[in-house]
C-alpha cells in the first residue's frame, strides 16, 4: 500500500526549458513635460486666468454701480411718496387710538395714562413708531404681508 | 403709539397729490433720464430730508419731486412712447433683478430718441452715485444747542494754583 502511494506522487518541477525570466525592469510612465515646463505652465495659466478674472470683476463692479445709480435716481421719488403715505397712516393710527380708548378714563393718546414715552424732547417731535405700533390697528393680513415681504417678493 | 396729540400732523388733503402709478421695472428703465430731468427737485428734496430728518418738513419738496416725475413721464409718453416701452419690457423680462446689462440695443434706441426729441442726454453709468453739491435757498436748520445742566459740578477756576503732586506720579518712569 505504501509503495503504491509513492508511485502515484509526482514531483512539482519547472517546465521544460526552465522558468521565464522575472520582468523586474522598471518601465516609467511617458513624460510629456519636465518639471520646469510644468511650473512655467502653471504660472502662465494662472496669470491668464487672473487677467480674465480681473476683466470679469471690473465688468461686474461696473454693472453694480450702474444698478445702484439707477436706484438712487428714483430714490427721492419713492421716498417722497412713502413719506406722504406714512404721515397719512400716522394720523389714521392716532385717530383710531383716540376712538378706541375714548371710554377709558385717564387715557391720553400717545402716552400710558398721561406718562409719555419720551420726556426730554420737544412736544412737537415726530418719533417714528416701531413696526408693531405702526401696524397695530391694521388687519393681521396686512401685518403679515409687510412683515414677510422678503418671502413674498 | 408714540405720537401724541401735541405732534402737528398735516391733514390728509394736504398730502393727497396724484401719485406716480408706475411699476418697478419701468421706473428702473427710466431712472437715468428721470434723474437727470428732475435733478434739481430731487437734490432739493433729498437735502431737505437729510438735513431736517423729519417727513413733515419736506412735504412741499416731495410734492415737487412727484410733480416733476409725472411731467417727465408725460413728456416721454408723448415723444418716445414706443422706444421707451420696448426698453422697459426688455428690462422687465431679461432678468430677475431688472438689470440693465442685457438691454443695450433697446437702450441705444431709447437714448437716441430721448436725446433727439426731449434733449435729455443719458448720464454716465455712475452719475447718481457721485457726491453732489447743491445750492439751495432753504435756510439751514439750526443746530441743537449744547445741553446746560443746572446741577453740574462746578469746574476749577482758570487761575487756581496747581501744586506738584505730593507723592509723585504712578507712572514716574514715563513722565519724569
Amino acid at each position: 500500500m505504501v509503495e503504491a502511494c509513492q508511485a502515484l506522487k509526482k514531483q512539482d518541477l519547472p517546465p521544460p526549458g526552465g522558468y521565464k525570466p522575472i520582468p523586474f525592469k522598471r518601465i516609467p510612465a511617458k513624460t510629456f513635460f519636465n518639471g520646469y515646463a510644468m511650473f512655467a505652465g502653471y504660472i502662465g495659466i494662472t496669470a491668464g486666468a487672473m487677467y480674465l478674472y480681473r476683466l470679469n470683476c471690473k465688468q461686474i463692479k461696473r454693472d453694480e454701480i450702474e444698478m445702484r445709480s439707477a436706484k438712487m435716481a428714483i430714490y427721492p421719488m419713492i421716498i417722497a411718496e412713502r413719506d406722504r403715505e406714512f404721515l397719512k397712516q400716522i394720523r389714521r393710527n392716532r385717530d383710531e387710538e383716540a376712538k378706541l380708548m375714548a371710554d377709558v378714563p385717564g387715557w391720553e393718546v400717545g402716552t400710558y395714562y398721561g406718562e409719555p414715552v419720551y420726556t426730554n424732547i420737544p412736544p412737537d417731535t415726530l418719533v417714528e413708531p416701531i413696526f408693531h405700533e405702526y401696524y397695530a390697528h391694521s388687519s393681521p393680513k396686512e401685518w403679515y404681508r409687510r412683515a414677510h415681504l422678503k418671502l413674498w417678493s | 403709539m408714540v405720537v401724541t396729540m401735541d405732534v402737528k400732523l398735516p391733514e390728509e388733503s394736504e398730502l393727497t397729490v396724484p401719485e406716480v402709478n408706475i411699476s418697478g421695472p419701468t421706473l428702473i428703465a427710466a431712472s437715468f433720464h428721470l434723474g437727470k430731468y428732475c435733478e434739481h427737485a430731487n437734490n432739493e428734496f433729498m437735502l431737505c430730508r437729510l438735513e431736517e430728518n423729519d417727513a413733515r418738513k419736506c412735504i412741499n419738496e416731495g410734492k415737487a419731486v412727484t410733480a416733476c416725475t409725472m411731467e417727465f413721464f408725460r413728456k416721454v409718453k408723448k415723444a418716445c412712447f414706443n422706444e421707451f416701452n420696448q426698453y422697459a419690457h426688455c428690462v422687465e423680462k431679461s432678468s430677475g433683478d431688472f438689470s440693465l446689462t442685457h438691454c443695450r440695443k433697446t437702450q441705444g434706441v431709447m437714448d437716441k430718441c430721448m436725446l433727439d426729441k426731449l434733449n435729455i442726454e443719458r448720464p454716465a453709468f455712475g452719475y447718481f452715485c457721485e457726491a453732489r453739491v447743491h445750492d439751495t435757498k432753504r435756510p439751514k436748520p439750526l443746530e441743537e444747542p449744547k445741553a446746560v445742566y443746572p446741577d453740574a459740578t462746578p469746574a476749577l477756576p482758570e487761575d487756581v494754583e496747581k501744586k506738584p503732586a505730593r507723592f509723585g506720579n504712578r507712572f514716574y518712569w514715563m513722565t519724569e
